[in-house]
């Protein structure tokens, strides 16, 4: 085996063994919500604090995205920015690469 | 690891941002150096905050039944240290509070805190303790990463701990029960983490190991080594 694809192997198994643990403890957990551990922590707050969930008003007003729609759209703009610059540059290297090969 | 918009008491909510200032102020002084003294440093910090830009949107199901995501900011600590990793931190979590509704402005220095100093700090101290040792490249990648991505969730189970100390146990027994909400679910993600930035970073060896050498990121032999690997 070529030593050189070792590590896209391993990420592979990494990340299948992720989805092997998460399919099987969320079926033994049965009832989970997959919540955000953002809102599982702010309920923990009102837990803590005695304050009801309710009762807390952010300090700065916000805007909150309308539905979960727009919210998963913008969470996709997010990576697809991020994803335009890094196969952008991928690409400016690799072209570089070439034009110096040719060149020396 | 975001601190929700209104859950951060106004008291603490200043506090981490007056520490959280000085720190955006030094990573934009050193990042003007960076690119000033090496335009090519330019496509790198590209490639390093894009990954940032990903992962950080990616919210993922974990363990404990509840959703997290990876922060990707290993990768950039590496390559530029933590506190330029800090400004594309604030760029992102900016982002997020503003249209995403996660993290607010109010709790913003404490989540730049937790996401884009403490943890690429972390990170960068594995780093840099695992450099000049004998261990592999990719090995020392996987770890800064890890643990970059893990600390944070610390630090925000930290930074909820203090402003909501327990009435037994106090600030320790809030720190435990934080912890188990956000550092547990964070675990697996932080290992596929580590892993999927390793791999990153052997493609940035295969295609442009001259400015990792430039930047001094690691000594030309290991990325001569590593690159050798790859071939």
């Amino acid at each position: 085996m070529k030593k050189g694809c070792l590590l896209e192997i391993l990420a592979v198994i990494a990340i299948i063994a992720f989805c092997a643990i998460f399919l099987y403890s969320s079926s033994l957990a049965g009832n989970a919500e997959f919540a955000g551990s953002d809102t599982v922590g702010s309920e923990r707050i009102a837990e803590l604090s005695g304050i009801p969930l309710e009762e807390f008003h952010p300090i700065i007003p916000q805007w909150e995205p309308p539905s979960g729609e727009v919210e998963s759209g913008l969470f996709a703009l997010q990576a697809a920015v991020g994803g335009i610059i890094v196969g952008w540059v991928f690409g400016y290297w690799k072209g570089q690469a070439k034009v110096k090969n040719h060149e020396g | 690891m975001h601190i929700m918009e209104g859950f951060l008491p106004l008291p603490w909510a200043v506090f981490w941002w007056v520490v959280a200032l000085p720190c955006l102020a030094f990573g934009i002084y050193q990042l003007k150096r960076i690119l000033s003294a090496d335009r090519e440093a330019l496509p790198l910090l590209g490639v390093t905050g894009g990954f940032i830009f990903i992962l950080s949107s990616l919210k993922l199901p974990s363990v404990t039944g509840s959703c997290s995501h990876p922060t990707g900011t290993g990768l950039s600590a590496v390559c530029f240290g933590p506190f330029v990793t800090s400004v594309i931190c604030a760029i992102v979590l900016l982002f997020q509070s503003l249209f995403l509704a996660h993290g607010g402005l109010s709790t913003l220095g404490a989540n730049i805190i937790s996401m884009g100093v403490i943890g690429p700090v972390a990170g960068w101290a594995v780093y840099r303790v695992l450099r000049d040792t004998r261990v592999h490249v990719y090995l020392t990648i996987f770890s800064a990463c890890a643990i970059a991505d893990l600390v944070t969730y610390v630090v925000t189970s930290l930074e909820l701990a203090l402003a909501y100390p327990a009435e037994v146990g106090g600030v320790a027994s809030s720190f435990v029960l934080f912890l188990g909400i956000f550092a547990i679910t964070q675990v697996p993600l932080a290992i596929v983490e580590g892993i999927v930035l390793a791999l990153v970073f052997k493609y940035i060896v295969t295609l442009k190991p001259e400015i990792l050498v430039r930047l001094r990121v690691f000594p030309e032999e290991k990325i001569r080594a590593a690159a050798g690997d790859a071939q």
